[in-house]
């Protein structure tokens, strides 16, 4: 096991444990969530119906707190005609008003018969109901209608009786004596000034007594039919009615599930009765789930993809490693060609007592030679290691193109005098760029361009024409060519097409730094290529005009 | 950059070396404009060896003699709880006066010996109230006249009073309908005005033996206001408006109700006041309140000696208040637009001046600004007329602008004097419109009743009118009007928010009128006979009910829309604050920005100076906020 901790592991158990544990994790979560919902929207079905009951209600309340005292504001001058068109308004606006009692008035001074008590005395009573449009009135004098007069009568009788008048009553007070509310029914006298109650004790006192004072009554009698359910939870709650107060009915199958809030004030015999079926309430609690699982499902897909993605990386990471390796087992091996070459030239040195003119020529050649050579090796991994790690600098120096390009056509006439190099220059004089890695490209790609030429065949042609931002390096050569699929291959480190021409001396470096060079200069490298026919290299480079 | 922010540093500068410029207009406090008045009412002492006045003193308003002997000042009277208000001087030099319990729901009435300084309670009653009838005698020194509604809330009777011995006599009960009194010159009641609601009527008796006899029956349109016996026979000099449109002075035979001549009129308005000496029972002057008030003289001493004083108070207003029986000495009040008023002692043997004091000493009348007559036509054509201040300073045009329609249509009108919320606005920066609209009294019968049940309509019509004349003048700034008003100009302030919701930024009301059913319910019975001319006026609740309800802001809550600032007394006998604490909720719940400020122990009118004080700061704070003037 020692060994172990210094290789790449590959851990598959481990892999499917931590699959295996998220995967719980995520039924466990949707699990959870789901019985979070359901008993969330089961407290919502208990509590969302005070809110429908208060919309249910709000006409009603706007009735009994805005429009009844209003009343109040017309000081009791109301009479049939303003009192219709007060009922009017009233229909039109609360629909669950049926019929309005309109009181006319009088308060005077106590009779013979009852000296205590103030004359209050009904002069006309009106009946309102809504039809065609506008309002029904009728004159009425039935005993019915006279019973909420005499008991309204009678409280203000008290209320004048006893009232201070150097306060204002309170709310309390008020309430009692001007308000009634019965089933179905709201009973409205309009409230007097302290000034007013002042008047009637004083009609008490039979100060001013000739004065007769008016005060309006007006009966709402409601229908709760007029009421409209205002289901403001409709997802919760199928069905809303208005039942009676004492509605409960016996649900065998357990279908249904029931919540119920009564009405307040005139309306408190009827309660509004929720129900949902099992399902429907079911239905809900998975629409409201979804969203949920949806999230729970997009955690689970998130973390697996950060799984794979770090899994991805390991494996590159030992893929990098393996590169490295071969990196150096490649150089080694060729290194090894040069240095043997001249341990052989130093042994034979030494062994050979005595040499001969040639022999010292051939030797000294031979020790140059590999020198060069393995100089060259190592100037090409140097600068190679650099480039990838952005070590250098590239140098912006302007560049004259026809003496640069013709600079190598002749150091490689004088290297290889069967080597025919045709060139021209198309639209660009002078450019800026470094002229060291600008020379590597060159020197790589015309090297190449020899190396891979038949001996009959050693042509290369350059051409450098400028393309609007850019500048473009074309070499072409005769060659052998390059096989399809092994173009997208060529420029990767290492790589090498076997052929007869690379047996030796080759490390499939070249095109990998001169690839590396283009990136480094912020530029472009591409091939065309057919077999047996050879070669096109395009060099693309920013173009950076000299000023 | 850097010249930039130069270009815009030397801009800032300039910006604020300009303010700084136009911050010259001193910030006159509140309280210097508000207080209770240090020293006022000013009076001589029939025999002229005293003059009496009222000046705060344990934080009310009490008594303090000057003996004109040695110049020595003596507080009288040393109330804690309720102010002395107004006096009368009775020729035994004793002192009336009546003080109003607020919190009590009392009235009381005492006497101040003047050479003892000791104060009595001569009469107090409960629920009612007193006034006293400037009726004194020289051959019943001690007997004060007053009227008074003990016996019926209703009802005031006439009453004289022994104040030395407290004997309280009934020398004129009221049949029902006697609204007012004119004593002649011998303290004797020959003349009093009788009102049935509708019509005025004036009766007469040749003495006090004599049953009254109706000689004069006017339509409440039409007013006779008795001013003296003219000694011939049983002819008396009135103000009148019978058969024409402006008031005039007139002499009416007493015993026939027949106008003999005219004596004085003035063409753009009424004959505001006449001038009686009645020492020596002769006419002095009548008042016109035109653009400005002006005195049309009938008696050559009186012009003499006016003349003289004008030399010297040029541009000012002079009036007598108070003399002496031999008519030697006189006590003149001057003011002006600017000038709260002065008194004066004059000496007519000497020609002698003596200030006796300022109505207010902190206000400087440089400081303050000039109340500009101004009149429109309004959209059918009337000529409107008005009154503008603009705030100190060169700027005429875009200024913010407090508009102020008066309280009390029909009965009252703005006139050319010192008003001090008028100049307190002008001095925070505002220009002050107040807009005699239709209906306003003293431009004559015609222009008086065109505003009969016009509230809400013409008349309303007339105050935007006036705004959107000032905004077509340039004067005011569109962009910052604020409307306030007390009672009717609280009305008028609410619907013109309710109706130009465009127009006015703010509006802030006083004991406003919310509600015209209560409004005319809260007439109370001792004004009943008022009644019948109120339903002409506004509206008969019951055939009028729409018009009254489309018209009472009450009912409308939902048009408005503008931050409103309300103060209210909670003792206004003519408020519901029920009703209206009603209203301001309905407006809080459309959140309108309402503040309501509703004291408890205030009428009408706020008295207390820490309430008073308080309802200005935040008049001045409201409209700051809603004005965003720059100051």
């Amino acid at each position: 096991m020692q060994q172990d901790k210094n290789v790449y592991r590959k851990n598959f158990v481990l892999i499917i444990a931590f699959l295996i544990l998220i995967s719980v994790t995520f039924i466990v979560a949707l699990f959870i969530s789901y019985s979070l919902t359901e008993k969330y929207v089961e407290n919502e079905f208990n509590s969302k119906n005070s809110e429908v009951l208060d919309q249910t209600t709000k006409p009603y309340n706007d009735l009994f707190y805005n429009t009844i005292p209003e009343i109040t504001f017309y000081q009791g001058f109301l009479d049939s005609a303003s009192a219709a068109k007060y009922s009017d308004s009233v229909f039109k606006t609360y629909h669950f008003v049926k019929r309005t009692t309109f009181y006319a008035i009088d308060i005077a001074v106590p009779t013979a018969t009852e000296p205590r008590d103030l004359d209050v005395r009904v002069k006309a009573i009106y009946q309102f109901s809504p039809g065609n449009g506008g309002v029904v009135g009728s004159r009425k004098s039935s005993a019915s209608d006279f019973s909420d007069f005499e008991m309204m009568s009678a409280r203000l009788k008290t209320f004048v009786a006893d009232a201070d008048t150097a306060r204002e009553p309170t709310q309390d007070q008020k309430f009692k004596t001007f308000y009634d509310i019965e089933p179905e029914k709201i009973i409205y006298l309009n409230i007097p000034r302290r000034e007013d109650i002042k008047h009637y004790q004083d009609l008490l006192k039979n100060i001013h007594s000739n004065a007769v004072y008016a005060q309006n009554m007006i009966t709402f009698t409601l229908d709760r039919s007029g009421l409209i359910v205002k289901n403001t939870h409709p997802e919760l709650y199928k069905n809303v009615s208005i039942r009676p107060v004492v509605y409960d009915p016996i649900d065998n199958d357990n279908t249904n599930i029931v919540a119920e809030s009564p009405f307040p004030g005139a309306f408190s015999n009827y309660k509004l009765y929720f129900t949902s079926p099992h399902d429907y309430l079911n239905a809900e609690v998975n629409r409201r789930f979804m969203p949920i699982g949806a999230m729970v499902l997009l955690i689970y897909i998130f973390l697996i993809l950060i799984g794979w993605l770090i899994y991805r990386n390991l494996n590159v990471n030992i893929r990098l490693f393996k590169l490295q390796y071969d990196f150096i087992n490649n150089f080694t091996h060729e290194f090894k060609t040069p240095v043997s070459v001249i341990k052989i030239a130093g042994s034979n040195l030494r062994s050979d007592t005595e040499l001969s003119e040639r022999q010292r020529k051939h030797y000294g050649k031979i020790l140059d030679e590999e020198a060069d050579r393995l100089n060259d090796l190592m100037n090409t991994l140097l600068s190679f290691t650099q480039l990838e790690n952005n070590a250098i600098k590239a140098k912006k120096e302007e560049i004259v193109v026809e003496d640069f390009v013709r600079g190598y056509i002749d150091t490689f006439k004088i290297k290889y005098p069967d080597f025919k190099i045709n060139f021209s220059i198309h639209g660009v004089v002078k450019f800026y760029a470094d002229p060291v890695l600008l020379g590597s490209l060159f020197q790589n790609l015309m090297e190449n361009a020899y190396k891979y030429s038949n001996p009959k065949r050693k042509e290369l042609a350059i051409n450098v024409k400028k393309n609007k931002k850019d500048i473009a390096f074309s070499f072409a050569d005769r060659g052998i060519g390059i096989a399809k699929e092994e173009i997208t291959h060529i420029f990767k480190k290492f790589y090498k097409v076997e052929n007869q021409y690379n047996q030796q001396g080759s490390a499939g470096l070249g095109l990998a730094f001169c690839k590396e060079l283009v990136n480094f200069m912020d530029g472009d490298i591409t091939v065309n290529s057919k077999i047996n026919e050879g070669s096109e290299f395009i060099v693309t480079l920013p173009y950076e005009a000299a000023e | 950059m850097l010249k930039k922010i130069y270009i815009w540093l030397f801009a800032v500068s300039l910006f604020a070396l300009g303010s700084c410029k136009e911050h010259k207009v001193r910030q006159i406090p509140i309280s210097d404009f508000f207080k209770t008045p240090e020293e006022s009412i000013f009076r001589l002492s029939p025999d002229g060896k005293y003059i009496s006045y009222t000046k705060p003193y344990n934080g009310q308003q009490n008594l303090f003699i000057r003996s004109l002997a040695d110049g020595k000042d003596q507080v009288a009277t040393a109330f804690t709880d309720y102010p002395v208000r107004d006096y009368s001087w009775t020729y035994s030099n004793q002192i009336v006066f009546v003080q109003d319990a607020v919190e009590l729901d009392q009235f009381k009435m005492f006497a101040l010996d003047i050479n003892t300084l000791k104060t009595r309670e001569v009469l107090s009653i409960e629920k009612g109230r007193i006034r006293l009838l400037n009726n004194r005698n020289k051959q019943e020194p001690d007997i004060v006249t007053l009227s008074m509604n003990k016996r019926d809330p209703a009802n005031f009777d006439i009453y004289r009073l022994n104040i030395r011995t407290g004997a309280l006599k009934m020398y004129l009960p009221n049949p029902g309908n006697i609204t007012e009194w004119f004593p002649d010159d011998d303290g004797k009641i020959r003349l009093v005005k009788s009102s049935d609601g509708v019509d005025e009527t004036i009766l007469f008796r040749p003495d006090d033996k004599s049953p009254f006899k109706p000689i004069i029956r006017n339509n409440f349109r039409n007013r006779v206001e008795p001013v003296a016996f003219t000694g011939e026979k049983d002819n008396f000099y009135a103000m009148s408006n019978v058969n024409q449109d402006k008031t005039t002075l007139v002499e009416i035979d007493g015993s026939s109700g027949k106008e003999i001549k005219s004596i004085l009129s003035c063409n753009k308005a009424d004959i505001a006041r006449v001038d009686y000496s009645r020492n020596k029972r002769c006419l002095e002057l009548a008042v016109c309140e035109e653009e400005k008030p002006t005195k049309l003289f009938l008696n050559n001493t009186i012009k003499t000696m006016y003349d003289s004083l004008a030399r010297k108070f040029s541009g000012s207003e002079i009036n007598i208040v108070s003399r002496d029986t031999a008519e030697d000495k006189f006590i003149i009040f001057i003011y002006t637009d600017r000038n709260p008023g002065t008194y004066y002692l004059y000496e007519t043997v000497a020609g002698k001046l003596t200030k006796l004091g300022d109505i207010n000493s902190s206000i400087k009348p440089e400081e303050l600004c000039a109340m500009k007559p101004v009149s429109f036509k309004a959209r059918d054509g009337l000529l409107i007329n008005g009154y503008l201040t603009l705030p100190q300073g060169s700027n005429t045009t875009g200024l913010p602008v407090v508009v102020m329609p008066h309280d009390q249509p029909w009965r009252t009108r703005d006139t050319w004097r010192y008003i001090d919320e008028v100049q307190f606005l002008a001095n925070r920066g505002y220009a002050v419109f107040q807009v005699n609209y239709r209906g306003s009294a003293g431009y004559g019968k015609a222009f008086n009743s065109s505003g009969f049940k016009q509230a809400g309509g013409k008349i309303q019509d007339d105050i935007t009118d006036g705004v959107k004349w000032l905004i077509d003048q340039k004067i005011a700034d569109p962009d910052k009007i604020a409307i306030y008003g007390g009672g009717f100009g609280g009305f008028s302030a609410l619907y013109g928010v309710s109706a130009h919701p465009g127009l006015y930024n703010c509006a802030v009301v006083q004991y406003g009128l919310i509600n015209f059913f209560t409004y005319i319910k809260d007439v109370p019975p001792y004004f009943k006979p008022r009644l019948q001319m109120m339903y002409e006026m506004i509206g008969n609740p019951e055939t009028d009910a729409e018009q009254l309800r489309a018209i009472s802001p009450v009912f409308h809550t939902e048009k408005i829309r503008v931050p409103l600032l309300i103060f209210q007394g909670a003792r206004d006998e003519r408020a519901n604050i029920s009703e209206l604490n009603q209203f301001v909720r309905e407006l809080k719940k459309q959140n309108v920005p309402v503040t309501y400020i509703l004291k408890p122990n205030e009428r009408t009118v706020f008295r207390n100076e820490h309430n008073r004080m308080e309802m200005y700061e935040q008049i001045e704070k409201f409209l700051d906020d809603n004005m965003r003037v720059k100051r």
